[in-house]
């Protein structure tokens, strides 16, 4: 590798990437399109849950029951009905997703002492929030009229992300989501554009090594995928209040090991295939998709089968995934992010000695 | 190591999977020798350059360049020698200064020798004047000088060109070739692909190349002496008879090895050495007969066994449909944001005419072919195509004309028939009408027996053929032919060629696309094009006498004195 040689590279292509401004444009404003999306619509809290109230008692009793839903933040009053018919197609059509049925003679039973069951009909099409809403209106109606006493008392404090706000979890997951679909996408690009404009040639019919041309790449590639590192954590952090836990320049030093990663995923695709068509579709189909499905950004990976847990392996999303949350919502240092770290720069490593071992200097 | 030899291959081959594309050959080039390597579309030049140069490894044999075998020493080689391949080698985002200054660094040259260096090689080739400006706004011409210039920063014992003098105008290509003589004098050895004649005469050697093989070595006149004394041109002279009698007749004299159909005389190639005055008895009394020139394209039609260009042909009804039913544009333009592609381009092509629009590529022939086929919005001006307008393009236009695009857009995984159906459907044919349309378009083009394979599976001739054919279903009064035989042998391209008189003969008018300056010879009249605008139009001799030319001067010499009337090709292609 020599100095000139190297310099020449990375200059040339820096003015060619600068020049490009659709290009640049894109590597901005895409990464921030999907911050923004995916902020707001991947939202995994349970709250105003449409609800419907068939109340055949019509007492006080019943109706300080269907207050206490209304004024619940976990639960919308939707639907008021003495109808059951009138329930059950809210429920078809999805207008609400659980219905109260209170039976007549609730408030005599309440008053004589003896059980008053409630009946709770809840949409389970959508599971996680079926599960959540039977269980938010079991803590609802178990509290109706006042709090009942147990032996036991069990006092839930949660840790890391006390409000349980899930953008709290989501943000820091789509660093990881981010980093991964958009860097490797403009790197593609850049071998591949060259084969398909004939300039490789040149190259190739050159001093020029593969591992310079390589580095030529990574090295203003990697500046602007470090860029977007920056953008997405300031409007992440700022835009979406989430509060960061650890060390912010911890945060930074994983994120540019982890975007040239990327970056040199972007580079190898590019080095083994011949257009630009390919090398998109390729790279989306390695990166993107495996780092919403294997990174554990929605998906639990815990939950999956063994194999596909082993498969998740191979995507370095995984673990900048757990860096990144590790930080953010735990304080982890870098102690507790170094198993990972290392994952990552091995990763790298391999990443470019292969994509060099592989970057033909040949035509064939 | 005392100056070793340029090139020396031994039994160097390559085939990609089952296709052979230079079968293994014995090669040596001296120091100092510039070796042209001629040969049609798919001949094998560029992989046969691209094997010498290093960057593409052999299959077979082996190859030493400048003392280093081109498999395990490239890079030593890449340092030592110049490579300019025949697509885009410059970065478009790169001023020419960046793009000099990269290719410099890339091969090691000092700072210091970079500097001097440029300054010698900008001026030279004319581009010190536009240090600053990015590679995508030069003109085809300056492209190509400035390929040259970084292949030669770094001084190389060695220069290899694949086609350097494809799609550059004439007078850029004369400078580029100035260049070339000045490093030859300083004993430069180069190799260098063309399918220009002219080019191939600059050589001290040729090569031809003929799938694959090395047809012959040695310099031109070696290559041309089996030629020699076989090649005539005959017209009709006072006979009042025409052409097509006269092939009749030609058609019965057994050592004519072929004919070629130009648009006042025939132009034969004999099979065996005849006297001028023995050949001369054979003919009608009052044929006009004269002994011409062999060319190299001579030389691969006598490789051919059979008699070329004396296929049966249909006779077609001669339809004279008057002067304003052939083509018309006034002050035609066609913008593209701010470049325009076409500029205010007139001329007439009355019925019947073979019109040949000549120019490099970029020159805008394609926008303007296009433009009248209302494919392309006019921006300013008009045109007419058979007296129905271009503007709007509307169905009446459609079926007025035919059109047969550069690349003969055929559906590849069709069958020939199947291609021809289609487009007899699309044009409105069907049933026994559908029929009737394909059979004569196959008779018309000589396509009477087509293979039963994929239309991608034909050579390329055959797709030629197949592709006109369509163009012809609904019998068009106009007929569009964009680069028809670009990538097709010469014995295929005179058959073409005699087709395309035929149809013009019959009445339609027949517009042709072409780089190939050579191929204006069949053609009726010429059209020159350069930077969207059109420089001349006229009759060759009378274009050759309105700019002070010799009445034999070829129509390189002619765009050459064209463009240097219409002031300096790069002044005007650089715009304001």
């Amino acid at each position: 590798m020599k100095a000139h040689r190297l310099g020449a590279l990375i200059v040339k292509e820096s003015r060619e990437l600068i020049r490009d401004p659709v290009t640049v444009a894109l590597a901005v404003i895409m990464p921030l399109i999907m911050l923004f999306l995916f902020g707001y619509a991947v939202n995994l809290d349970v709250e105003q849950v449409a609800v419907g109230i068939y109340d055949l008692d019509n007492t006080p009793a019943s109706r300080d029951l269907t207050a206490r839903f209304d004024s619940s933040r976990y639960f919308q009053l939707e639907q008021k009905t003495t109808d059951l018919r009138d329930l059950e197609s809210a429920l078809q059509s999805s207008t609400i997703s659980m219905g109260v049925v209170i039976p007549a003679g609730f408030a005599r039973q309440l008053l004589r002492g003896d059980e008053a069951p409630v009946q709770v009909i809840v949409d389970g099409g959508y599971p996680v929030l079926g599960r959540l809403a039977s269980a938010y209106a079991e803590a609802v109606i178990a509290n109706f009229p006042a709090p009942r006493q147990s032996a036991v008392r069990v006092q839930a404090r949660v840790w890391f992300n006390p409000s349980l706000r899930s953008v709290n979890f989501v943000i820091p997951g789509l660093f990881a989501v981010i980093l991964m679909a958009f860097p490797p996408l403009l790197t593609a690009l850049a071998i591949v554009r060259e084969k398909e404009t004939g300039t490789i040639e040149q190259i190739y019919a050159s001093p020029v090594t593969s591992t310079e041309f390589v580095v030529g790449k990574l090295v203003p590639y990697g500046l602007v995928a470090f860029l977007e590192i920056l953008m997405v954590m300031v409007v992440g952090f700022a835009w979406f209040q989430v509060p960061i836990a650890g060390s912010p320049i911890l945060l930074l030093t994983s994120a540019f090991v982890y975007v040239l990663t990327t970056v040199g995923i972007g580079l190898l695709v590019s080095s083994l295939v011949r257009t630009q068509l390919a090398a998109m579709l390729i790279t989306l189909i390695v990166t993107l998709m495996p780092s919403f499905l294997f990174s554990g950004f929605l998906f639990p990976l815990f939950t999956m089968p063994l194999a596909l847990q082993l498969y998740s392996w191979l995507f370095p999303a995984g673990y900048f995934m757990e860096i990144s949350r590790g930080i953010v919502l735990k304080s982890a240092g870098l102690e507790a992010v170094l198993p990972n770290l290392m994952m990552l720069i091995v990763y790298t490593v391999l990443v470019f000695v292969f994509a060099a071992w592989r970057m033909k200097q040949k035509v064939a | 190591m005392s100056s070793p030899e340029p090139i020396v291959a031994k039994g160097l081959g390559r085939q990609f999977a089952d296709n052979v594309v230079i079968e293994p050959l014995d090669v040596s080039v001296d120091r100092g020798q510039r070796v042209g390597i001629v040969g049609a579309d798919g001949a094998g030049k560029t992989t046969l350059l691209q094997m010498l140069a290093g960057i593409l490894d052999p299959t077979e044999g082996e190859c030493r360049v400048l003392g280093f075998d081109t498999r395990r020493g490239a890079k030593q080689i890449a340092a030592r020698i110049g490579y300019m391949s025949q697509g885009f080698t410059l970065y478009d985002r790169l001023s020419v200064k960046e793009n000099l200054r990269f290719a410099a660094r890339i091969r090691d040259v000092p700072d210091e020798l970079y500097r001097e260096r440029s300054e010698r090689l900008l001026t030279m080739s004319g581009l010190g004047r536009f240090t600053d400006r990015p590679a995508a706004k030069l003109s085809g011409g300056m492209r190509k000088k400035l390929s040259l210039c970084t292949n030669l920063v770094h001084e190389p014992e060695l220069l290899i060109l694949d086609e350097p003098g494809l799609g550059v105008d004439p007078l850029s290509r004369r400078h580029l070739w100035a260049m070339l003589d000045r490093f030859r004098a300083q004993g430069l050895t180069m190799v260098v692909a063309t399918s220009y004649m002219d080019e191939a005469e600059l050589c001290d050697r040729i090569l031809l190349l003929e799938q694959g093989r090395v047809l012959a070595d040695g310099s031109l006149e070696e290559l041309l002496r089996p030629a020699a004394g076989r090649v005539f041109t005959v017209n009709a002279g006072n006979t009042g008879r025409g052409l097509r009698e006269l092939s009749g007749i030609l058609a019965h004299i057994e050592s004519v090895h072929s004919v070629q159909w130009l648009p006042d005389h025939l132009r034969l190639v004999m099979n065996a050495d005849i006297a001028e005055n023995q050949l001369a008895e054979l003919l009608p009394a009052g044929t006009h007969l004269a002994a011409a020139e062999p060319r190299l394209e001579d030389l691969f039609v006598l490789r051919t066994e059979k008699r070329t260009g004396e296929q049966q042909f249909p006779e077609l009804a001669r339809q004279d449909r008057g002067k304003e039913e052939g083509l018309v544009a006034t002050g035609l333009s066609v913008r593209f944001g701010h470049f325009k592609a076409v500029d205010r381009v007139s001329f007439e092509a009355p019925s019947g005419e073979l019109l040949a629009l000549l120019g490099p590529n970029g020159a805008g022939k394609t926008t303007l072919i296009r433009a009248l086929c209302g494919l392309v919005a006019i921006d300013e001006g008009s045109a007419r195509v058979a007296g129905v307008s271009s503007g709007g393009g509307s169905t009446a236009l459609r079926r007025q004309i035919g059109y047969m695009s550069q690349r003969f857009s055929l559906y590849l995984e069709l069958t020939p028939w199947e291609n021809l159906r289609f487009f007899a459907n699309a044009y409105g044919l069907a049933g026994g009408a559908a029929r009737a349309a394909i059979d004569w378009a196959r008779e018309v083009t000589g396509l009477t027996d087509i293979p039963d394979k994929l239309t991608g599976d034909l050579s390329s001739a055959l797709r030629q053929r197949l592709a006109l054919a369509c163009s012809l279903l609904h019998r068009p009064r106009v007929l569009f032919l964009d680069e028809p035989t670009s990538g097709v042998d010469p014995v295929a391209r005179y058959r073409f060629w005699r087709v395309i008189r035929e149809l013009a003969a019959s009445g339609m008018t027949v517009l042709v696309t072409t780089h190939y300056l050579e191929e204006a010879a069949y053609c009726d009249r010429l059209a020159l094009m350069l930077d969207g605008r059109l420089l001349a139009h006229g009759s060759r001799s009378s274009l050759n006498h309105s700019l002070g030319l010799e009445a034999d001067a070829t129509v390189e010499t002619l765009f050459t004195a064209a463009i240097e009337q219409a002031g300096t090709a790069n002044s005007r292609a650089l715009g304001p």
